[in-house]
């Protein structure tokens, strides 16, 4: 068993002690201040939705991944692939494909965009800094920002592609009115959890995974040992592009597709920041630590401060991360020779 | 010369008329010469001379504006440097460029990477015949693990380990591509006298037991007497001699360009 599998394991067993100890810390604050008030079935209903929201956190964050794998780059255009490959699935909708259809040529349309930016941009910057390559994904966001916008009209859309929606009550027989959960959102942390499950299988468990982590360490020596560079980051673009399309479709038929979405990119830093920046494994965690963190400081802690807790708590928490432990939980060791 | 009984071939690699230029400047004019199966040749000269630029000439890194290159007899095309590995190219390079953040073996195993047979899709699909090839893989690179006396750092991070061993490694990486031309840019350079004593002894061994071909850069002048069978001397971009060590060592350009000469 390879120790990033250990930790993971170590982790989910960490989990339902981690969650009653906050419980019961809530519990007593309640006590003691009269502003606040806790009820352990509320508890577990924000928990779950917090949790669901953080899965679409993840979703978005597993792209930055997958890039910053292959390249040591954080793509700064992540967020308007997210945006573009949205846009471009409803742009074909409304031409009148089915959703499934559209689906399919989007990841098309991706898998092209990722070969274009391998041939135009990555191309000429082999062996360039890492830095150099960040601007150039600085240039790629404005780029399918507007280009995205251009093709499709920058109206707010709405994607439909007949997710349910209704809210489910669960546990009814332990608790006296039940948990409600969000069918949405059930569905979409199934959808993250297939995701992850394959790209966990083609990059963990595979060769490509040492040849990735070689690309991203020195362009040259990869080169050297016949490693095609260019092949492995058209892979890897394209990989990217499409799990944008899902973390769109998501997102999108949730809020709507809307030049908003390609903001929702900063919500994964604080993600990647918490999980770690190479760890497909430490995205999900983070994205799933930061929903549920923000969700239950909301409802519970918000009252103290007067509320918006949500709209800063991730960074906080990032933050507090890079204090104690700058590598994330599941990222490879910073190693520093002096 | 130590080991008497070694049978150089012929030629391995011919560079014919190579010149490169880096806009107005000339890094190689008309250079030529000829890499010969089973030995060892040193490329030497003087800072800038343009040993580094030739050596990436060779393994495709750059691509001269004229000249040829013949490897094993057929022309070739403008290459690119995974083409180079491809074909039974490997080195190793000036300044360390190893995988800093990932250990040793995994280091090694990426000069396995085009032994794989299995593609990438197959990797995720197939557990069983995947796993077996990683065990063959595996074997190989433990044998060349032993063959350095680089056991005991199998597991460490590359970043952590000394430059002297970090060289070692990167020679090992090289060596599980089981290439047939070697290139050595500077294998001994910042290294005590007990590493390259070691490191003359590993080039020595590689050549002699498994027949590898090797070119090297190399500024101490007591390490390429000593174990190169031939000397190619490249001074601001051309070649001033080329031939035995004891016969370049007496050449008057050679000097002139080493101590300098009054006009």
């Amino acid at each position: 068993m390879n120790p990033t599998a250990m930790r993971f394991g170590l982790w989910v067993a960490f989990v339902p002690v981690l969650i009653a100890v906050i419980g019961l810390a809530l519990q007593g604050l309640a006590m003691t201040d009269s502003a606040l008030f806790f009820d352990w079935a509320f508890y577990l209903e924000v928990l779950v939705a917090g949790l669901l929201q953080g899965v679409l956190y993840s979703l978005v964050a597993l792209g930055f991944v997958l890039i910053f794998k292959a390249s040591g780059v954080f793509n700064f255009a992540q967020g308007s692939m997210v945006l573009f490959a949205a846009l471009t699935m409803v742009g074909f909708i409304e031409m009148g494909l089915h959703w499934t259809l559209a689906f399919v040529v989007t990841a098309g349309v991706m898998v092209l965009v990722a070969i274009a930016v391998e041939r135009v941009v990555l191309r000429p910057l082999v062996n360039q800094p890492h830095i150099i390559l960040f601007m150039a994904t600085i240039g790629i966001f404005y780029f399918l920002d507007g280009f995205g916008q251009m093709l499709w009209g920058s109206d707010v859309k709405m994607l439909e592609i007949g997710i349910p929606k209704q809210g489910l009550t669960i546990l009814t027989d332990v608790f006296e009115y039940g948990i409600r959960i969000n069918a949405f959102d059930l569905v979409a942390a199934l959808v993250g959890a297939a995701l992850v499950a394959v790209l966990a299988v083609f990059f963990q468990y595979t060769r490509v995974g040492r040849a990735l982590r070689a690309v991203a360490d020195d362009h040259q020596a990869a080169l050297s040992v016949g490693i095609p560079l260019k092949t492995i980051w058209a892979i890897v673009w394209s990989v990217a592009g499409i799990v944008a399309l899902v973390a769109g479709i998501m997102w999108g038929s949730k809020a709507g597709v809307q030049f908003s979405l390609a903001l929702i990119a900063l919500k994964a830093l604080p993600v990647l920041i918490l999980g770690g920046f190479t760890s497909i494994p430490g995205a999900i965690v983070g994205g799933l630590i930061i929903g549920a963190g923000e969700q239950v400081a909301e409802v519970f802690l918000g009252p103290l401060v007067g509320g918006a807790i949500q709209e800063w708590f991730a960074y906080m928490l990032a933050l507090a991360f890079l204090l104690v432990r700058p590598q994330g939980l599941f990222g490879e060791r910073i190693i520093e020779r002096i | 010369m130590t080991y008497g009984e070694k049978h150089i071939g012929g030629t391995l690699l011919k560079v014919d008329n190579i010149t490169l230029a880096f806009g107005g400047v000339k890094a190689l004019t008309d250079i030529s010469f000829e890499i010969r199966e089973h030995e060892i040749l040193a490329i030497i000269g003087p800072n800038g001379a343009g040993k580094t630029s030739m050596l990436n000439v060779i393994n495709g890194f750059y691509h001269p504006q004229q000249g040829r290159i013949e490897f094993r007899g057929v022309e070739r095309k403008a290459m690119r440097p995974h083409l180079a590995a491809k074909q039974g190219i490997a080195r190793t390079f000036q300044n360390v460029a190893l995988f800093k953040g990932m250990s040793t073996l995994d280091n090694i195993m990426t000069g396995r990477i085009l032994k794989m047979k299995s593609n990438i899709f197959q990797q995720a699909i197939y557990w069983g015949a995947n796993q077996r090839e990683e065990i063959a893989h595996r074997e190989v690179v433990e044998k060349i693990i032993d063959f350095l006396e680089i056991e005991a750092i199998r597991k460490t991070p590359v970043g952590r380990l000394p430059y002297g061993l970090q060289k070692r490694v990167e020679l090992a990486r090289a060596l599980a591509m089981e290439p047939d031309l070697l290139l050595l840019d500077e294998p001994m350079a910042g290294m005590n006298v007990e590493e390259k004593e070691d490191m003359c002894r590993f080039v020595l061994d590689v050549n002699d037991e498994f027949g590898t071909t090797i070119a090297l850069i190399e500024h101490d002048m007591g390490v390429v007497m000593d174990i190169s069978d031939r000397v190619v001397v490249l001074d601001y971009g051309r070649k001033l001699a080329d031939g035995p060590p004891a016969e370049v060592r007496a050449n008057k350009d050679v000097i002139d360009a080493y101590l300098g000469v009054s006009h």
